[in-house]
């Protein structure tokens, strides 16, 4: 080795640089997958115009223009060639039964955007898309071409409205027959076993047979009035339909209460488009799910996520916080204490799949049981606590978080100044008076980055949570206006299990996968945002509480 | 209050302290930080009641672990040993019953640097109140401007009581702890090098407010600075490796020492 390059290598140079290329190369990795998450994420919301595209043989398809690939293959010479090839979203899955076709470029003869295109988003079998022919409103036909559009857009908002209007009566209907269906519950149970009935049960049979035919005359009036009220509305709501002709020439008959949102993109401006995809992305945040999750909003995932976050933050804090105070302010320092402390430590490198499963263990089987057997023995065998809850999978994520919680307040403890813990012990305060008016303020902001250490690894936690309590649709959300307002029994979504389940274990992959984009990016943001809190918050009290300089 | 006749003490200091009201006595009070090193060693002293009282003597030699003792701060250094008794105002304050938080409000100390808690200066004055139950806000009020003002710290900070107390300059944080100790209205205050860190005015002003609370309180002030021992103190005690050397009359001490070791001392020729 020459002189120079002695030299070279003497000064680090090298060395720098190799530091200098791995930040470059993790930031550019963190940064690339960051601009993914948000070019797809939130591409998804913009609508697209759609395409009729006319092939060279007789077919002629109508959607939106979704992929484009290459395709390798072998000619009639043997020859390997490659074909440019296009994906369509041509949806009209009740018609045709798949979503996507993938077209070779070749046999395209034309490609045009026809002006009157429209798309139906439907509660069911995803989107239609197709010209619209005829609408029907209750018996009065339109037919007239340049009025289409806007009627069937009436009708949409006309038969949303007596929808609600629909659920509103039948709830009325279902409350008017609640003490009715009691009843006969309780007759059926006695019936089952009518050979065995003692005396008393008899009797009981009798009189809740009496009442159920007092209960009956009682309601018939107002059943009868109700009745005919939802098979009239019934009736006006399946009157609100609309003819829709397929680029194919199919025809098919729709009705309106089924349609979610009519657009017709090619006729869209940008403003028309920006408004569009402002109401996408409310829906997406803020509607319920649909499609087996594929479509529609992620609202109660979103709602579940952040709930069970708080929840475990609610149980993870206190006791992280009373076990790293015991250990560093009450137990004597010792071997004990140093064995405790590698556990704790070790204990945050235990994968979560065990976590989970001790959740399940320990939690719902042994805690949850217990539960059950001496407050809701009244429901059994089915389980209350006793299965999957929001409660468990919020205390199994806060037993996996347990650990960085406790370093972090010991750190935060140990650097409370000794002066400072003598000062007040020697103004006659109490070791507790001491550690709460001294040590603890002073160790709020390791607390909080404890905290804020432990939302991010729990809020993209999935493992365990696939077996203490989440599912794919949760038909309640944990928190609601029923008392007692708090469900913790209840299953819940997540974003993080909606991503898996979308992305992997729905029927329809490939629709799917925007929704799989656009929810990692929510996942993202909510974890960003509840540690943006938590450093807010932590700022604040540094301030507060900065040590002393002197 | 019988006193107990020690070499330490001169003949015509033992006279003089007979007319005095003993506050704190030690007999035969011997420390042990570790099994083999003691770092007190039967030490007999007598402070008496509302004088200033200054521990002088080579860094090392044990006058901040003596005071310390006072107010049982020693209590949580684990593996201490500690023999003899430390009678205050007669009663061994390691008898089971004594309280020790009611000790240490009794007995109030100041530390060598500055010890503010990270809360308002107000907060600062009315913690050992609180902790010791107050809670009338009134009449926290009335005892932080009380104590604030015989700290002479009150013309300085009256406006600015809800600001954090780290706000404040050095000399004015540690006078922002003398007044926290007066809060308690303790007997006895220990002041552990209250102006080591200080520059000569902050010192200055520490002495004048020691000076104005001699009438009302038994203070006991250790000091490296020999002058000020002269300047401030009634009484001064000389210690060596643990030892209690001297215990004279300050005027004494400092003129007409009765020890050889305390004249080296004083004059320089010592360490
Ligand atoms: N917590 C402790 N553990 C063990 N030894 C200690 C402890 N505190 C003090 N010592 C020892 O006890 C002896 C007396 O210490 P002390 O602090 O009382 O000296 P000092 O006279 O106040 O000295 P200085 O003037 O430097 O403050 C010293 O030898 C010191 O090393
Ligand atoms: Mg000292």
């Amino acid at each position: 080795m020459n002189q120079a390059s002695k030299k070279f290598f003497k000064k680090g140079d090298p060395y720098v640089l190799l530091t200098s290329l791995g930040l470059l190369i993790s930031l550019g990795m963190v940064l690339w997958l960051l601009a993914i998450v948000l070019v797809k994420g939130l591409g998804i919301f913009w609508p697209r115009e759609l395409v009729q595209i006319n092939l060279k043989g007789e077919n002629v398809y109508l959607g939106e223009l979704w992929n484009s690939g290459k395709e390798i293959s072998e000619n009639e010479f043997e020859q390997i060639v490659e074909e440019e090839k296009t994906q369509l979203k041509i949806g009209n899955r009740d018609l045709y039964g798949y979503d996507f076709i993938w077209i070779s470029d070749k046999e395209i003869k034309t490609m045009t955007k026809p002006q009157n295109a429209a798309v139906f988003e439907r509660s069911e079998y995803g989107n239609l898309y197709g010209f619209i022919l005829q609408v029907n409103l209750n018996n009065e036909i339109v037919t007239d071409s340049s009025e289409l559009f806007n009627e069937a857009e009436k009708g949409i908002s006309l038969a949303h409205e007596l929808k609600i209007k629909l659920d509103e009566i039948e709830e009325e209907y279902n409350t008017l027959l609640t003490p009715l269906n009691k009843i006969q519950r309780e007759i059926s149970l006695l019936k089952v076993n009518s050979d065995f009935l003692t005396d008393e049960e008899a009797k009981r049979l009798n009189l809740l047979k009496e009442e159920e035919n007092k209960l009956t005359e009682s309601i018939n009036q107002p059943r009868i009035v109700l009745e005919e009220k939802i098979s009239t509305l019934k009736e006006r709501l399946n009157s609100f339909t609309v003819n829709v002709i397929t680029a194919n020439g199919d025809e098919t008959l729709m009705q309106l209460k089924n349609v979610v949102r009519l657009y017709q993109p090619n006729e869209m401006g940008i403003f028309g488009k920006s408004i569009h995809y402002v109401q996408n992305l409310w829906e997406f945040l803020s509607g319920e799910p649909r499609e087996s999750n594929t479509e529609g909003g992620v609202f109660p995932a979103i709602f579940g996520t952040v709930m069970m976050v708080i929840l475990m933050s609610i149980l993870v804090v206190p006791f992280g916080v009373l076990a790293a105070v015991y250990l560093n302010e009450y137990a004597k320092q010792g071997a004990l204490t140093r064995i405790i402390r590698l556990s704790v430590n070790n204990l945050a490198g235990v994968p979560s799949i065990v976590f989970g499963i001790f959740g399940l263990g320990f939690f719902i089987y042994i805690v949850g049981g217990s539960i059950d057997q001496f407050f809701f023995s009244d429901k059994l065998p089915a389980p209350t606590f006793g299965t999957g809850g929001i409660l468990w999978a919020s205390l199994t994520l806060a037993l996996l978080t347990l650990p960085v919680v406790v370093v972090a307040t010991e750190e935060g403890i140990l650097a409370v100044p000794k002066a400072n813990k003598d000062g007040a012990l020697a103004l006659g305060a109490t070791k507790w008076q001491m550690i709460k008016k001294v040590v603890l303020p002073n160790a709020m902001p390791g607390i909080l980055t404890g905290l804020i250490l432990a939302i991010s690894r729990g809020a993209g936690e999935v493992a365990p949570l696939m077996i203490t309590g989440v599912v794919k649709l949760a038909p309640d959300m944990p928190l609601d206006f029923n008392f007692p307002f708090f469900h913790l029994d209840r299953k819940f979504m997540h974003l993080g299990f909606h991503i898996y389940d979308v992305g992997f274990q729905s029927p329809n992959v490939e629709a799917a996968i925007p929704m799989v984009y656009s929810t990692a990016l929510l996942l993202i943001a909510i974890v960003v945002f509840l540690n943006l809190l938590a450093i807010y918050l932590r700022n604040r009290l540094r301030k507060k509480y900065k040590s002393s300089s002197f | 209050m019988a006193i107990n006749i020690s070499t330490a003490i001169s003949r015509e200091t033992v006279s003089e302290l007979l007319n005095e009201n003993i506050v704190i006595q030690t007999n035969n009070l011997s420390l042990y930080y570790t099994p083999e090193k003691s770092a007190l060693k039967n030490v007999n002293i007598q402070i008496p009641e509302k004088k200033v009282t200054a521990f002088i003597g080579p860094s090392g030699c044990g006058k901040s672990t003596l005071l310390r003792n006072f107010n049982r701060m020693n209590d949580l250094i684990p593996g201490i040993k500690i023999e003899g008794k430390i009678l205050i105002n007669g009663k061994n304050i390691y008898d089971p019953d004594v309280e020790l938080e009611d000790l240490r409000k009794r007995v109030g100390m100041v530390f060598q640097k500055s010890n503010p808690f990270p809360m308002s200066i107000w907060e600062n004055i009315a913690f050992g109140p609180k902790v010791n139950g107050l809670s009338n806000k009134k009449d926290i009020d009335e005892i932080v401007e009380e104590s604030l003002r015989q700290a002479d710290l009150w013309k300085e900070v009256k406006e600015r009581l809800n600001e954090s107390a780290l706000d404040l300059s050095g000399g004015q944080q540690q006078r922002l702890c003398i007044a926290r100790a007066l809060a308690n209205k303790p007997e006895i205050i220990l002041m552990d090098e209250p102006a080591s860190a200080l520059d000569p005015i902050s010192t200055g002003k520490i002495e004048e407010t020691i000076d104005e609370l001699r009438n009302n309180y038994t203070i006991v002030i250790v000091t490296h600075n020999m002058q000020q021992a002269a300047r401030i103190s009634d009484y001064t005690a000389f210690m060596m490796v643990g030892e209690l050397v001297e215990f004279n009359d300050t005027n004494t001490l400092f003129t007409h020492p009765d020890k050889k070791l305390t004249e080296e001392y004083i004059t320089g020729r010592f360490g």
